[in-house]
């Protein structure tokens, strides 16, 4: 039999995890009817004054794609840990932490890249200008990137406690995510330099990486105890 | 023949209540260690601290490395199979077995085998809809994906008919043949060969 290596094993876990989060449709469909009724219900709310719209748009877009992409957030560990796969990950001499990436990368595949696409949708809405796209598209795929990287973490804090408690746990963190990503949108909308708020999110997320799936791994260990 | 793991005076204590008390044994190649406990006597604490998922609060767990050292730390995989057997709902039988680490590599007609061995014909179910019976055949499949020195299995016999206890204490024999050894938990003396210690 052929000798298994972290990066085959890491397929596995992807493939697996990919195939059951489509036969539950709910966990990736949920955060995206989320986050595209909350973006179409400003219009409706405020009335389709463009200018007015086009102003609230970075707000709006990263609010929804915040509270959207913590939707999930309690399902990354919760059957994992309820069916005893979370198991393996520690008993096996693989370094933890980056099977605890895999798990982020599957809930950014689930939540964060639907909400990316449908952001799109989002800003023809709210009248965004087309200039503005890209720089909301990069803010977007840095910033729910680290949004599931911080949810792992209060995924594990919480686990097997109630859903809403990882939520709590995670917003505070997130309000330089969603500072940095808003001002890239309106910095944009101005025609300003963005690029100082994307290199910050960069960096954030550079660290986050392997800092928060360390954490995370140590506040899983927790429920063992 | 040296031990793969030597368990000495191991304690562990939860809330200020004992769980258990200076446990001592050692598991050779090819032998079988048997920890009879009723419920909530500390059996499955007693695997997962072996396992390190929990801290010890004394005593020492040794495991065997290639060059005959004894170390704190593990240096080979074990298979472990707890009450919750890592069975996933919303995969078939055949995926089951398919995504698992132990299984990369190994071909589609050498999983349909394993699956036969156990005694599921039905690969193509989703687990969700088996009886504990049949998810534990698909837990038991797995034992048979990759030869490991040490198995830790929580209470294997239990929620089985005649049939499948058979199978299993085959399986036993088979894979303590090939040197593999298992610690096993169980609130009775099952007809396994084995070194018995109650908790």
């Amino acid at each position: 039999m052929m000798q298994s290596s972290i990066s085959d094993w890491l397929t596995i876990i992807l493939r697996r995890d990919l195939i059951i989060a489509f036969r539950r449709s709910s966990t990736y469909i949920t955060p995206l009817i989320f986050f595209l009724i909350v973006v179409t219900f400003f219009p409706l709310a405020l009335g389709p004054q463009e200018s007015l719209l086009s102003s609230l748009a970075p707000g709006v877009i990263w609010i929804a794609a915040l509270l959207a992409s913590l939707l999930a957030v309690e399902t990354i560990f919760s059957e994992d840990f309820r069916d005893g796969t979370l198991d393996d990950f520690f008993i096996s001499l693989e370094p933890s932490f980056i099977l605890v990436f895999a798990k982020v990368l599957i809930h950014w595949l689930i939540t964060g890249l639907p909400i990316l696409i449908a952001s799109m949708i989002a800003a023809l809405v709210l009248y965004l200008p087309f200039e503005s796209f890209i720089p909301m598209i990069f803010s977007l795929l840095l910033g729910t990137s680290f949004m599931s990287l911080l949810g792992a973490l209060g995924a594990a804090l919480s686990l097997g406690r109630s859903a809403i408690l990882s939520a709590i746990i995670v917003l505070p963190f997130s309000i330089p995510t969603l500072l940095m990503g808003t001002s890239v949108i309106s910095s944009s909308l101005i025609n300003q330099d963005f690029s100082g708020y994307l290199m910050i999110m960069g960096a954030m997320l550079a660290i986050g990486i392997p800092g928060l799936c360390l954490l995370t791994v140590e506040a899983l260990l927790l429920n063992y105890e | 023949m040296l031990p793969n793991l030597k368990v000495e005076n191991l304690s562990s204590v939860r809330s200020e209540k004992v769980i258990f008390d200076n446990i001592n044994f050692e598991v050779m190649p090819g032998q079988n260690i048997e920890i009879i406990g009723s419920n909530g006597s500390g059996k499955t604490t007693l695997l997962r601290t072996i396992l390190g998922l929990i801290n010890q609060d004394k005593g020492q767990i040794l495991w065997l490395d290639d060059n005959d050292n004894y170390n704190k730390f593990r240096t080979f995989d074990c298979f472990y199979q707890g009450h919750q057997l890592g069975i996933k709902n919303l995969l078939t039988v055949y995926e089951n077995l398919q995504l698992t680490k132990n299984s990369i590599g190994m071909p589609q007609e050498e999983i349909y085998k394993l699956l036969e061995r156990v005694g599921l014909s039905n690969i193509n179910d989703f687990a969700a809809n088996l009886s504990v019976g049949q998810r534990k055949r698909i837990a038991v499949a797995r034992w048979l994906l990759k030869e490991f020195k040490v198995y830790l299995i929580d209470e294997p016999f239990s929620a089985l008919d005649d049939k499948a206890t058979l199978l299993i204490e085959d399986l036993i024999k088979e894979l303590n043949a090939k040197g593999c050894s298992f610690i096993i938990t169980g609130h009775r003396p099952s007809n396994i060969l084995a070194s018995r210690m109650e908790i």
